[in-house]
């Protein structure tokens, strides 16, 4: 296989010489094991190895500062937000709370520990990382408006590589709705490896939502890692339908008694789309709660991934654990795999999985049309039908109004 | 309206409609009755496009030929079938469903679509006349309503989307009397001199409430015998045994 990227650690400026060799170290680890292939467990359904040569002749790190600055702005709900270009702060606005309750800066390279992982986007993540932000919420207070942060990708990105970190943290009893928003404006490809680290205090709660606004010929991956406090909360929705290849990797540990999470996610995949969803829930604490509803509908040649793990350890009694995953097959062609794993150490828990794929049902299709309704449209219909179900468990409001319409959307085609 | 000649229809090499003819003119109502397994399901289907059936023979609907229609075109052109088991959509809620329904066919005939509160304005005013509670509207399509509640929906959207040939298939089956009264009264506030009815039933009961004008005995994929509303009362009495 050719060889088709090129980094420098060089190109980022302003570094510690003990962080030039640091970054260097992982450079060459990275070099030694190259992009995951299907060979490594984690990824035998997503050889991005073999997808990333295929589709790029040469990947860089630029780290050229972006010219773009102006976002366009939801006006569908009234919002907080900070716009990165190229995973740089460039703007942000918290007018509508108090101040000093919620502290944003630049993501602190110097302080913040590296997580040792042997996944060897980590170890590139490690070495060529620039930008990023470190969000952290004060104890009770509560946001009066979510936070959307504008994930803008610049034109200039060609075949290039955006690395950065992120870190949010949410003290005792407060909360936040966040929006995690892919606004796309380069045509061409390019990637994005993100990791980001949510630490969620007593009593916290958490609505992390990731959607993206159009198509985006973008190859994404993002590793979050969530650890919970006691009585936290955490609900995480995908929406990213559109993206050329996505891979979301979540760890969210339930590190203290009555900590509670969940996934959802609806993705509508077309042509030769490509996302997977990776979790591991650790159930580190008695009395937790866990749960996980994937909805994949699939057309033309797209592929969907749904690998789910349940881990309890021997002291989480009273565990309630449980995910589902449903596929639709719109064509022969389109693919869905799922690899659901329980590993289960204590004995007093309620732990369930089920999957199921199948394709549209063509009684429902005929009554649709029967009343008039086009072909095309019936199909929207049943396939909207089929991912909405996702987005029930929010509360009623703008925000929910403007999330149903951004899948409608991208069930639409965008 | 309708003129069907020498029809016959197969699914999954079971030969089903031998040789069919029936033709229906604006404002005539037609029943067509018969034994289980005579074809009445299968012709409904095949009128409505259901696929899956192979056809010979002709069907004339305002003089186009109707194999040649997709489903939807059918549904647009004036033709409605109210089903003998209506399907539980989830996901899909039933007032978007019945605006998307009635602007779709609206728009094939080149009429204005209607607006969300035109739309709502009118579908409130005619649940009640059915005695639909408002509340079924906002739900999931058909899911969890009972029996009745299917059928009524059916009639509903009959009303709604003001078809020229309306295909009733044992829309009684399921209903109590309160019901049947119901659905039959929606039935005849509906009847007028453009457009014309196709009831198939197993029972004389919903012939008690819609008069029609011809009945037909369906057995073994043909018309068997043609009468007027006389001829149901007499089958209910003495079954189809001493006519197929």
């Amino acid at each position: 296989m050719k060889q088709y990227y090129d980094f420098k650690i060089e190109k980022i400026k302003g570094l510690s010489p003990e962080e030039i060799h640091l970054r260097k170290k992982n450079l060459e680890l990275f070099y030694q094991i190259g992009f995951p292939n299907k060979n490594d467990e984690d990824w035998k359904f997503s050889d991005l190895n073999s997808i990333l040569s295929k589709n790029f002749n040469n990947i860089a790190n630029n780290n050229f500062l972006p010219k773009e600055k102006n976002i366009k702005i939801i006006e569908e709900f009234e919002h907080n937000y900070i716009s990165l270009f190229d995973g740089k702060i460039v703007s942000k606005d918290f007018s509508y709370e108090e101040k000093n309750k919620v502290l944003i800066d630049n993501f602190n390279y110097k302080d913040e520990p590296i997580f040792d992982n042997k996944n060897s986007l980590f170890i590139l993540n490690n070495a060529l990382s620039t930008g990023g932000f470190s969000l952290e919420i004060s104890k009770n207070y509560k946001l009066k408006k979510p936070l959307i942060i504008y994930n803008n990708f610049s034109t200039l990105l060609k075949e290039t590589i955006v690395n950065y970190k992120n870190l949010i943290i949410l003290n005792e009893n407060s909360e936040l709705n966040l929006i995690n928003y892919i606004n796309n404006s380069s045509r061409e490809n390019f990637m994005v490896n993100t990791v980001e680290n949510i630490k969620m205090k007593k009593n916290s709660s958490l609505n992390n939502i990731l959607i993206n606004n159009s198509k985006c010929n973008g190859y994404f991956y993002k590793y979050i890692k969530c650890d919970l406090e006691k009585n936290s909360s955490l609900e995480n929705y995908l929406i990213s339908s559109g993206l050329k290849f996505n891979k979301l990797d979540i760890e969210i540990n339930l590190n203290e008694e009555y900590s509670k999470s969940s996934v959802f996610s609806a993705l509508n995949l077309m042509n030769n789309e490509h996302q997977e969803i990776k979790t591991r829930i650790n159930h580190n604490a008695p009395h937790c709660h866990s749960y996980q509803k994937v909805k994949n509908v699939l057309n033309n040649e797209s592929k969907g991934i749904y690998q789910g793990k349940i881990f309890v350890k021997n002291i989480a009694q009273k565990t309630d654990a449980y995910q589902l995953s449903r596929a639709l097959l719109l064509k022969d062609t389109a693919e869905f795999d799922a690899k659901p794993e329980l590993e289960i150490y204590a004995d007093d828990v309620k732990c369930s999985h089920g999957s199921t794929s199948g394709s549209i049902d063509l009684n429902s299709v005929h009554y649709l049309k029967s009343r008039g309704i086009p072909e095309n449209e019936a199909y929207q219909m049943l396939v909207n039908g089929f991912l909405s179900e996702i987005l029930e468990k929010l509360p009623k409001g703008k925000l929910k109004n403007f999330l149903i319409e951004k899948l409608e959307s991208q069930i639409n085609g965008h | 309206m309708l003129n069907i000649k020498n029809l016959e229809a197969t699914i999954d090499n079971k030969h089903i409609l031998k040789g069919l003819n029936l033709d229906i003119n604006p404002g005539e109502v037609h029943a067509i009755m018969g034994p289980n397994g005579s074809g009445k399901s299968t012709l409904a289907n095949v009128l409505s496009g259901k696929p899956g059936y192979e056809t010979k023979g002709k069907i004339k609907y305002n003089g186009e030929s109707l194999v040649e229609l997709s489903t939807e075109e059918r549904a647009q052109k004036g033709i409605f079938l109210a089903f003998q088991y209506p399907l539980e959509i989830p996901g899909v809620n039933t007032n978007i469903f019945l605006k998307t329904s009635l602007n779709s066919v609206r728009k094939a005939k080149g009429e204005q679509e209607l607006d969300t509160l035109t739309f709502l304005k009118l579908i409130k005013e005619k649940a009640s006349e059915l005695g639909i509670d408002e509340k079924f509207l906002s739900r999931q399509l058909n899911v969890g309503f009972s029996g009745g509640e299917k059928k009524k929906n059916e009639i509903l959207q009959m009303k709604l989307l003001q078809p020229k040939l309306s295909i009733l298939d044992e829309t009684d089956s399921g209903l109590d009397i309160d019901a049947l009264r119901i659905v039959a009264d929606g039935v005849n506030s509906y009847k007028n001199k453009e457009n014309a009815f196709l009831i198939i039933t197993h029972y004389q009961r919903l012939l008690d409430y819609i008069k029609p004008d011809f009945v037909h005995v369906l057995s073994n994929g043909k018309i068997v015998k043609t009468g007027n509303a006389e001829l149901g009362v007499q089958l209910e009495k003495t079954g189809y045994s001493n006519i197929v």
